[in-house]
């Protein structure tokens, strides 16, 4: 890993205690002024979720950080994988949560009820206190989610991706909260389920979209990058590479995304076919290996034809 | 974007109220110089039956509360699951009985702040509270208003 990506990294995991200590602190927050709210009840639960993906990132980080071994020989790199899973279920369960509680509160006809309390000798409305709650718990989660989406994309780390959407998921949430108790002040005593419903929508579609890329990660589909929009850089790279090669005939690979590093496999008919240096082939490992820090291993097969999911694909994109 | 929306169109829409909170069904503008309809289901010494008379601590306490609202007071007497009942479909504005904050009507009703704190004979602390209908915040508001600073002038 070079310098300054492993420099991201660390920063990355800071970033991460961080945001495990000012959930602790939100939750607390939340917890005191809770009430007998059930719009408050929802928002705290959906805090707990939020310590999901951060943990899932410092596991995975930490895990995916041990070598290879005879029992374990392609490495670690898959925990990134699996926490980026975890993470992401945690994101779509949420939204899952906030729109069928929300649905089932509308359904009902349930009217939220807030009280008064009293502090420092005052009795107030127990809604204020809830706004200004949700106010400052709020503003941590849009720097964090801001600082973390600066990070993914060097770290080529989704982890970090998801826990980003988790922490924009958490000042939406906050904003419907507000939204929806200063409507309860009103009068309108759906507004706080109608308020969470529609964030929960916009949040499910970010945990949808990370469930998705997770589970194809997993189940090695084409590397993409940290946000899954597009094919990843370096799968153009490594076939420009192949493409070099003056000895090869045809050339081809397919490339896993392991996490945070790739694995290639490089398919090469030489030329002519039944001739194979072995030291060619050994200039191709070392070289696709120096593309960049991301190429973590990589398999040579001299073949007579390249199989048919290892083609060159359309290139007029790079 | 919507949430902002939500966030200018409410104000508009629900004109001008004269309470913030709001009650959705209107229930401290009936209370006030009106009629507190109240559900009493006896539970000696919070309310308690003499005669044709209703008493108790909290019969004192709503008593003292309709003064402060001008308003007459509609007794209803009955069991706590019909009193409850009564309350939901907004029969009643109130119900008493020597309910606590622990009371399983909570999902059902709205609860008052703890107007005193006494101990069973099980040895466990009970907060006494009062069940308002679900929603109803300015009247909640309103009670819990009236609670804290009967509390604190006793």
């Amino acid at each position: 890993m070079p310098e300054d990506v492993e420099g991201a990294l660390r920063r990355a995991i800071k970033l991460e205690w961080v945001t495990i200590g000012v959930l602790v602190v939100t939750v607390s927050i939340i917890f005191l002024v809770l009430g007998n709210s059930q719009a408050m009840k929802t928002a705290w639960i959906e805090d707990m979720l939020s310590f999901i993906p951060p943990i899932a990132f410092l596991v995975g980080v930490q895990i995916a950080g041990r070598p290879a071994s005879v029992e374990r020989p392609f490495g670690h790199h898959r925990a990134i994988g699996i926490a980026h899973l975890v993470a992401a279920t945690a994101l779509a369960g949420m939204a899952v949560y906030l729109i069928i509680d929300s649905t089932m509160k509308l359904i009902a006809a349930e009217h939220p009820t807030i009280g008064g309390i009293t502090l420092f000798g005052q009795t107030f409305w127990l809604g204020w206190l809830m706004i200004a709650a949700m106010v400052i718990t709020s503003v941590p989660p849009v720097i964090l989610g801001r600082m973390k989406l600066h990070l993914a994309p060097p770290l080529h780390n989704k982890v970090l991706f998801a826990d980003a959407d988790m922490n924009k998921a958490d000042w939406m949430t906050g904003v419907a909260v507000i939204v929806g108790v200063l409507g309860i002040g009103f009068g309108l005593w759906w507004a706080d389920a109608a308020a969470a419903i529609v964030v929960s929508f916009s949040i499910l579609r970010d945990g949808w979209v990370n469930v998705r890329a997770a589970v194809k990660g997993l189940l090695d589909a084409r590397a993409t990058t940290y946000d899954d929009t597009e094919p990843h850089p370096l799968l153009h790279q490594v076939q420009d590479y192949l493409d070099g090669l003056d000895w090869a005939e045809d050339t081809g690979a397919r490339v896993r995304d392991e996490g945070q590093v790739f694995q290639v496999e490089a398919f090469v008919v030489p030329r002519p076919t039944s001739s194979i240096d072995i030291d060619a082939l050994e200039k191709v490992r070392t070289g696709l290996k120096n593309l960049d820090w991301k190429v973590n291993d990589v398999v040579v097969a001299p073949v007579r034809t390249i199989p048919d999911v290892a083609r060159k694909r359309d290139r007029t994109t790079t | 974007m919507l949430v902002v929306g939500l966030a200018l169109v409410l104000p508009t829409t629900t004109g001008c109220t004269t309470h913030f909170p709001a009650d959705p069904e209107g229930t401290l503008t009936s209370v006030d110089g009106g009629t507190l309809r109240v559900g009493a289901s006896i539970n000696p010494p919070f309310v308690e039956e003499k005669g044709e008379e209703l008493t108790g601590d909290e019969v004192e306490l709503v008593e003292d509360y309709a003064l402060t609202r001008d308003a007459d007071i509609e007794w209803t007497e009955g069991g706590e699951e019909e009193l409850m009942s009564r309350l939901g479909h907004g029969e009643l504005d109130l119900v008493i009985g020597g309910l606590t904050a622990k009371t399983p009507w909570a999902g059902k009703a709205g609860l008052t702040r703890p107007y005193t704190e006494t101990t069973d004979r099980f040895g466990t602390r009970r907060k006494h509270v009062l069940a308002v209908p679900l929603g109803e915040n300015a009247f909640l508001l309103d009670l819990d208003t009236f609670l804290h600073h009967r509390d604190g002038s006793q």
